[in-house]
């Protein structure tokens, strides 16, 4: 018996190895091309492009940095960029959050005539390119006077399929039992919501919030068309003005994308603390 | 305030140039709100601000909102703006994406009196002929040009000397020459090319390639505009010569190593031609001054096939602002006479941001003249002729992109893609 | 009888709680959605151009016809399908393995979280032009390809050949994506009660049979979440074929269908074209959408 049991423990902490291995490896292969944007950053342009690629910069260039806060006309417009796209995305992934869990609560807890077809429908809007549905969307906002504003920016996005389909999964294991308590005690319908879902749902909602801030942080094509003044542009298209082919300057590009990196590095790193519900679920019990 | 600041220096440097602005008689009194959409190009950004500044400083009444958009992007947003009815009042894209703006009746032609032009004859007199031929329709012209550009070859001189070449004698004047200098300059590590001798512009097969086949004889579409591909043997014997090109026969290039133009001004040995524009000149001296003041570089003219039938150069291609017919009155003459400014400082956008306006005064000035090579640019636009334009001209070029990569790299034989080609360009044809 | 009565009144009133708690939903959706969608139906049926300022005419199904009856059309659906099989198994198994191994781990937990989501945070536009100088002939993936397999000089043709061009488009889409699989992986297990597993590891279940034992059966609905969404996301992919194709790759074998409506619609102008096979589209991920949820109703919904 005894013997068994060591037998397993060292097929067990080979495989943990192993493991540890794997995901060492693939967390290296996956990091290359930020490696690339970090050591790029500090290049001249002309080397960048250049074959084969050198990692560590021949000649640093600092001034890249300079350069992307400054922009090519020195206004400093970059900084005002980053605040727009702080305040759309931040308000998005807020919005996101709260609609989507209150839909995805309704759809995976209340038994209703139509359940099934809104859920099917609202997941059918997923399947849109947004590229064909860029101009009745356009229209939309122009007919709402929304052009050149956050709200143009914000509002067709406060929430999504993706967040509803979410937060439906999450909720749809909860526990009917503590709901159904609840309403025995009194509690009314929102109040469970507020103090029992929700409070509940933090993984999934920090996973959400993620997920949606990042989306629009990249988003390019919808601000190009909405914003028009470069005081209600977002990063997006501050980065792409290095690119321009006449004038290329690879470098400041990359250092405008690694400033532009920090702020979803942050929210990460201070939301991957709930992915897992603080709890270490493979290793609980292990010894 | 920091903008304010700008705006009143910018008014206090252009000062002595305010007279200049002319006072447009149709807008005194009233106000007028402009839109431009351009493309993102930081110097010509700076110079265009400033000249509606002074403009605006003319005309008081007159306010211009000038927007910026990445080239990538900025047709996708014309045509977004455009369809749901909120076009700017000023625009401009590549000449074959203009065209449908025209043929749709989205644009309005050039107000002659606002623009500050005697009668028609003194506009076409300004340009040179046929430069606005493309923006022309039922005897209307449509659009003034922003720049118009054609390629030539650019040459390191130094590579050629290290291939045992001597680039005043040896560099190429025919498709042959092109092919024979590049297998001497060609190194490889197994079949990764490390330097190359000449790089098309893959992707730009209407401004570049098309050339090849009108050397031979061969067409794109015929004059009456019914039929497409003719000349066969012209078409089959260009895309046979790219497939001995590519990796699949004398591996001298292929599309996805980086694009020369990108990597030409490195002068790290790399590239020995590049086909690019004057406005390369502009960029390479900005990125790499050293080689461009050395006499490590040249120019040469677009080459011609051994049998060429008629000398064809590399087809021009241009931008020309054009004005949104759905704006009031008002706002079309502001418009044309503000464009018209703008544009009548031709040596200025030459000199700042390296793109060339294809009128008599500017081909003369000695600002353009003492642009190194200026002369071999000039003579081949002068023997050219404007790129294919239409209403499917981008499905067209998507089609010429298609049939030259499946013979280039997927080893389909030229008669057989050359058909397939016949058949989708017609199709397109048919779809007008 | 009472009771009966009660409880038909209490069901009445947590449907209207269903219908309140949804509404929000549907208001937006219906703005921004469906309102889209439909006009997208609709405007399949006529013969309309994107500039145009004529009506435009109605002509049936003609569009409908012209599409189906089209080689382009059907080799867009082949590349989508072999995009969609060639991403889905990859991702799927590669996010699934990673979580398991990540919710394992005790230290460093966050960091290999951070690691492998760290592709979402370059911006797209800058991960398209490393991704280009990495697959250039002299760029990094020949070199290491050869490294590892001992073939110097080989050109693996990465970008040129029909066939890499697809397998390509793959590993740049399982890159950006699989941090992002992961998480959700991560999410779903960290829903999973430690007791369960406690009890499991006194029962003396080694890792392996605690992953299909305990791990897979209560991580359903996220494996359906998962394979809803790869699904979703490879049928609509676009970014790295457009950016592929526009550097120089042959657009035949990556001519996926969302590539093929954008240039029908954006180049081509063809808007009543490009809506037919965006209804298709439509059509065809709203019957996937409803075979799925025939097949995960009956464990799923526990009301």
């Amino acid at each position: 018996m005894r013997a068994r049991v060591g037998v397993s423990r060292v097929a067990e902490a080979a495989g943990g190895a192993a493991a540890l291995a794997f995901l060492a490896a693939a967390c290296l292969l996956v990091l290359v091309p930020l490696a690339f944007m970090a050591g790029a950053s500090f290049m001249p342009a002309l080397d960048i492009m250049k074959m084969p690629y050198r990692w560590i910069p021949e000649t640093w260039k600092p001034a890249n940095y300079l350069r992307a806060l400054a922009g090519n006309d020195g206004n400093w417009m970059y900084l005002r960029n980053i605040l727009n796209s702080l305040v759309v995305s931040s308000s998005i992934a807020v919005s996101t959050v709260f609609l989507s869990s209150l839909v995805g609560y309704g759809l995976a807890k209340f038994r209703f005539k139509g359940n099934q077809v809104v859920f099917l429908l609202i997941m059918a809007t997923m399947m849109i390119p947004f590229e064909t549905v860029m101009i009745p969307l356009y229209m939309i906002i122009v007919k709402l006077g929304l052009q050149d504003s956050y709200a143009g920016l914000i509002v067709p996005f406060l929430m999504n399929a993706f967040g509803v389909f979410l937060m439906r999964q999450y909720l749809i294991t909860f526990p009917g039992e503590i709901l159904d308590a609840a309403r025995i005690d009194g509690c009314s319908e929102p109040r469970i919501f507020r103090e029992i879902v929700f409070r509940n749902a933090g993984p999934a909602a920090a996973t959400l919030a993620v997920l949606s801030f990042r989306q629009q942080w990249d988003n390019l094509l919808w601000p190009l068309l909405v914003a028009q003044r470069e005081e209600m542009k977002t990063i997006p298209a501050y980065i792409v003005k290095f690119a321009a082919e006449k004038h290329a300057d690879e470098g400041a590009m990359m250092a405008v994308a690694v400033i532009a990196s920090l702020p979803v590095f942050a929210l990460f790193f201070g939301l991957s603390k709930y992915f897992l519900g603080g709890s270490a679920v493979y290793s609980a019990g292990k010894e | 305030m920091k903008r304010i600041l700008t705006a009143i220096l910018v008014i206090a440097l252009s000062l002595p140039v305010l007279a200049q602005a002319p006072a447009v008689p149709e807008l005194k009194g009233k106000s007028v709100e402009l839109t431009i959409w351009t493309h993102e190009d930081p110097a010509r950004t700076a110079l265009e601000k400033r000249l509606i500044a002074e403009f605006s400083a003319a005309n008081p009444g007159v306010k211009v909102n000038y927007v910026t958009y990445p080239s990538s992007k900025i047709k996708d947003i014309v045509v977004a703006g455009f369809s749901a009815n909120q076009g700017p009042d000023i625009f401009n894209l590549e000449i074959f994406d203009e065209y449908q703006f025209i043929v749709n009746g989205r644009v309005a032609p050039v107000d002659l009196k606002a623009a500050g032009y005697k009668s028609a004859r003194d506009l076409q007199g300004k340009y040179l002929p046929g430069m606005l031929d493309p923006v022309t329709e039922g005897g209307k012209v449509y659009g003034l040009p922003l720049e118009l550009t054609n390629w030539c070859i650019y040459l390191n001189k130094k590579i050629f000397r290290d291939a045992g070449l001597d680039p005043d004698k040896d560099w190429p004047k025919t498709w042959e020459d092109v092919v024979a200098v590049s297998e001497k300059i060609v190194k490889r590590d197994g079949q990764i090319i490390t330097r190359r001798g000449f790089d098309f512009r893959y992707g730009y097969y209407l401004t570049s390639v098309l050339p090849m086949v009108e050397q031979l004889g061969g067409e794109l579409i015929s004059k009456d505009g019914k039929k497409a591909i003719l000349g066969d043997a012209a078409w089959i014997k260009v895309l046979t010569y790219f497939r001995d090109f590519g990796p699949n026969g004398k591996n001298l290039g292929s599309p996805t190593y980086t694009d020369a133009r990108r990597i030409f001004d490195n002068d790290k040995n790399e590239i020995a031609m590049s086909l690019s524009g004057l406005y390369q000149e502009a960029r390479m001296r900005g990125a790499n001054p050293a080689f461009f003041n050395s006499s490590d570089w040249m120019v040469i003219p677009f080459p011609q096939w051994k049998d060429a039938v008629k000398k064809v150069p590399n087809n021009y291609y241009g931008h020309y602002y054009m004005v949104n017919a759905q704006k009031p009155k008002l706002s079309q003459q502001a418009s044309w006479a503000l464009v018209s400014y703008m544009l009548s400082h031709g040596a200025e956008y030459l000199e700042k941001v390296a793109i060339v306006q294809p009128t008599k005064a500017l081909m003369e000035s000695a600002t353009f003249k003492n642009m190194p090579y200026s002369d071999v640019f000039a003579k081949d636009m002068a023997a050219g002729h404007i790129v294919y334009y239409g209403a499917s001209s981008s499905k067209i070029e998507a089609l010429l992109k298609e049939a030259f990569t499946s013979v280039m790299l997927s080893g389909v034989e030229p008669a057989k893609a050359l058909e397939k080609l016949r058949k989708d360009v017609t199709a397109a044809l048919a779809d007008e | 009888m009472k009771p009966a009565v009660t409880s038909g009144v209490l069901e009445r009133n947590r449907s209207r709680w269903g219908w309140a708690f949804t509404a929000p939903g549907l208001v937006f959706f219906s703005i921004f959605s469906f309102y889209p969608i439909l006009n997208a139906i609709w405007t399949s049926f006529f013969n309309k151009r994107l500039l145009s300022l004529r009506p435009p005419k109605f002509v049936g199904f003609q569009n409908y016809a012209r599409v189906l009856g089209s080689e382009d059309f059907w080799n867009s659906v082949r590349a989508t399908a072999a995009f969609t099989a060639g991403v889905f198994v990859p991702l799927f198994t590669l996010s699934l393995l990673l979580a398991v191994f990540i919710a394992s781990r005790k230290r460093f937990r966050r960091l290999f979280q951070m690691a492998l989501y760290s592709p979402a945070v370059l911006s797209s536009v800058v991960a398209a032009l490393i991704w280009l100088l990495l697959l250039d002939p002299r760029g990094l993936a020949n070199q290491f390809v050869n490294l590892v397999a001992r073939t110097p000089g080989v050109d693996r043709r990465w970008l040129s050949d029909g066939t890499m061009v697809q397998v390509s488009t793959m590993m740049v889409y399982v890159w950006k994506y699989v941090g992002y699989f992961t998480i959700l992986f991560i999410t779903g297990i960290g829903k999973i009660p430690e007791s369960v597993y406690e009890a499991a590891v006194i029962d003396g279940a080694g890792p392996v049979q605690r992953f299909f034992r305990i791990t897979m059966p209560l991580l359903r609905p996220t494996t359906v979440l998962v394979s809803v969404m790869i699904l979703i996301q490879c049928l609509k992919t676009f970014s790295t074929q457009y950016l592929f194709t526009q550097a120089g790759a042959p657009v035949g074998p990556v001519n996926v269908i969302t590539l093929n409506i954008y240039n029908t619609a954006m180049r081509d102008l063809n808007l009543g074209r490009a809506s037919v096979m965006s209804t298709l589209l439509f059509l065809f991920m709203l019957g996937l959408t409803w075979v799925q949820l025939r097949f995960s109703r009956r464990d799923e919904v526990e009301l």
